[in-house]
């Protein structure tokens, strides 16, 4: 429980004196402030993009870059096998085995 | 000069200052500069220095403002509060406080004594206790009872729990009213 003396030092603390701050404190701060250049904090995302800006591609490029972007993906969308070259995978491996039981 | 822009809130003003507004900063500025220079200035009993301190923290903020997170930090003022600690803490370690004279010798026994006077004296010794103690004891003092913070905001801005923060309170409390019981 708060004696008397808690509560007369609460009240002493809570009326300690300030000196006040200089009238111009505030003006001083904000003209500080327009001499100190901004830090730009930037996030990645950011920087890429930033990157990617200092590409200046003409539209032709764009439309060949986009050109060998599709026949890249048609060449490797288009299966692979096809009956020529099962034949030919067959055919090696009866030399092959020719070839063991000759060893 | 006029403030610019009352109406819009901390948290308005601080994304204003990102994007790179001087005037969202000077409203900011205006607003809030006394309420940290009375915290520096009660800590460093000093008026040069607290306005140093305040002005230091205001510049890392314009320079930097991607410091302040409103995601990461909940209020500004709590925020903003704990970077005005930091430095004042720093600037003590690097340049201690002064000791403070003696209020005993303030009065002249030739004059008439009258209240003002006896209170001036009372403040004085009070501020020289104060600085005679411990400084996170100090620093909890003026967080809780010069800026009329609760205690959960104070011992946020001092990166400590609740309990401790009440436990610097309760020990320079004490400590005060044994230095101080010939006045008290």
């Amino acid at each position: 429980m708060k004696d008397e003396r808690d509560e007369k030092l609460d009240l002493w603390l809570q009326q300690r004196a300030v000196t006040p701050a200089s009238p111009d404190l505030t003006q001083r701060i904000i003209l500080q402030a327009q001499r100190v250049p901004q830090r730009k904090s930037v996030s990645l995302w950011q920087s890429v993009r930033d990157l990617f800006a200092e590409f200046h591609l003409p539209k032709p490029a764009y439309v060949l870059a986009g050109a060998l972007a599709i026949g890249l993906v048609i060449g490797f969308s288009t299966p692979q096998y096809n009956e020529t070259s099962a034949n030919d995978v067959v055919a090696a491996q009866n030399f092959l085995s020719a070839d063991e039981t000759v060893l | 000069m006029a403030t610019a822009w009352p109406e819009k809130d901390d948290n308005e003003l601080l994304s204003l200052i990102q994007n790179g507004s001087s005037q969202a900063f000077s409203t900011l500025v205006e607003r809030h500069t006394e309420r940290f220079y009375r915290l520096a200035y009660r800590y460093l009993q000093s008026r040069e220095a607290a306005e140093d301190v305040v002005q230091e923290a205001f510049i890392k903020l314009w320079e930097n403002p991607g410091l302040w997170q409103p995601a990461r930090n909940s209020k500004f003022t709590t925020w903003f509060y704990r970077i005005v600690v930091n430095l004042c803490l720093d600037l003590r370690k690097r340049k201690p406080l002064a000791p403070l004279d003696d209020g005993t010798q303030l009065i002249d026994e030739r004059e008439p004594i009258d209240e003002s006077m006896i209170r001036a004296q009372e403040q004085k010794m009070l501020e020289k206790e104060i600085a005679a103690l411990p400084e996170r004891q100090r620093m909890a003092l003026n967080l809780c009872f010069g800026e009329g913070l609760t205690n959960q905001e104070a011992a946020e801005i001092m990166g400590l729990n609740l309990k401790a923060l009440q436990s610097l309170i309760m020990r320079a409390k004490t400590t005060l009213k044994t230095r101080l019981k010939s006045i008290l």
